[in-house]
């Protein structure tokens, strides 16, 4: 692309976007599945900012949930999941197959869970589903995220961490570190 | 095969890419896992006798990368990200979202990145490519890895191996052992088979 073509509007390739989504100029998401869960409610504005290219997304979204992310992110294959908020910064590289959620999904009281199993069942419909541990996940700028890799709810990754393939990452990462393992681990520390 | 390159059996309309060379033996479940290929060398993907490709297997091949799936080689959804050689033997097992990457793409620094991601950003496919030196990984002939595991650059697996589910592989794994864990150790010996002298 020369400098004098205008850059396009920002676009999903596969469909319609819904309304409380929105794409910065030169944004490119690509996936017939990227919006097939996505479930925020008119005021959860989802945003994605400019000259990211989101390749074979999937924008998993309960009612409340919404997700925000800056300029220059490069995603592939990504399962972003949010009951409340993910927030992604600029310049972040996610890998393959990664999954990103603020949420436990079901109660950890095996009481509440027969709860949630019933409300989540065919018969459950309409019947209010027991709490869930929610707390948001923050990725800062410049943050490097590998293939196959988890992140939990309540995360917050410090910029420019580098967060190595197949890693578990359950707490929060300080910034520019390099990151491994199931826990994710320390394995070097920031760049002089 | 197919003189047009088009598979009779595919949901997806695409073609395989005239430098892939494919055994008349082997098969391959659909050229969607071509999208991310962009090797200009001959024999970017080569596909020796009755290998096979399924569906979710994806080559991220860049312009020089080099990925040769061995005779009876199985490989049923694993993400190869090659730049220079991705080499798996015969009778290889790979499940799915298997990573095989002999490239991180990505440099360590930050600012690196950003440069990189500018460009990206003004590329016609959206790919920046990288300026980073691979490390070619080679899978050996009869090993086995289990879903979601991630074989790291530079990595040789020796013949027989087996490399369990969601492992994460960064250093060699000796022939006819089994490894597990994030990072892989080593955990069991297995029997030599008669290949071995």
């Amino acid at each position: 692309m020369t400098p004098s073509t205008p850059l396009q509007p920002g676009r999903w390739n596969d469909g319609e976007l819904p309304l409380n989504v929105v794409l910065g100029v030169n944004t490119v998401i690509n996936g017939s599945l990227a919006f097939k869960r996505f479930h925020s409610e008119a005021d959860r504005i989802t945003t994605v900012g400019e000259h990211c290219f989101i390749d074979g997304v999937h924008f998993s979204t309960g009612k409340r949930g919404r997700i925000v992310i800056g300029n220059y992110c490069c995603f592939t294959n990504v399962v972003l999941l949010s009951e409340l908020e993910v927030v992604i910064g600029n310049y972040v590289v996610i890998g393959w197959n990664t999954t990103i959620a603020d949420t436990d999904f079901h109660p950890l009281d095996p009481a509440e869970r027969i709860l949630d199993a019933i409300a989540c069942s065919p018969l459950g419909k309409g019947q209010p589903r027991p709490k869930t541990l929610t707390s948001a996940v923050t990725i800062e700028d410049d943050v490097w995220i590998g293939a196959n890799v988890t992140i939990l709810k309540g995360v917050r990754i410090g910029a420019g961490a580098f967060i190595e393939p197949g890693s578990l990452v359950t707490r929060n990462v300080p910034a520019g570190v390099r990151v491994m393992g199931n826990p994710a681990q320390i394995i070097e520390e920031p760049l002089a | 095969m197919n003189a047009l390159r088009k598979l009779s059996w595919d949901w997806y309309d695409g073609e395989i890419p005239a430098n892939v060379e494919v055994d008349e033996t082997a098969y391959i479940e659909t050229t969607f896992s071509f999208t991310r290929y962009r090797s200009q060398v001959q024999g970017g993907v080569t596909y020796r006798k009755a290998a096979s490709t399924y569906l979710g297997t994806m080559f991220d091949v860049g312009p020089s990368g080099r990925v040769v799936l061995g005779n009876y080689a199985l490989v049923h959804g694993a993400r190869i990200i090659c730049d220079a050689s991705v080499e798996i033997g015969d009778y290889a097992l790979i499940s799915w979202n298997v990573v095989l990457m002999d490239t991180y793409r990505m440099p360590r620094d930050p600012a690196l990145r950003r440069i990189l991601l500018e460009k990206a950003a003004l590329s016609p496919n959206r790919l920046a490519e990288s300026q980073e030196k691979p490390r070619p990984i080679t899978i050996g002939p009869n090993v086995w890895i289990g879903f979601d595991a991630c074989i790291l650059p530079g990595v040789t697996i020796g013949e027989g191996a087996v490399v369990g589910a969601r492992s994460v592989v960064i250093s060699n794994v000796q022939p006819f052992t089994v490894v597990a864990g994030n990072p892989a150790k080593q955990i069991r010996s297995l029997p030599k088979t008669a290949s071995e002298e």
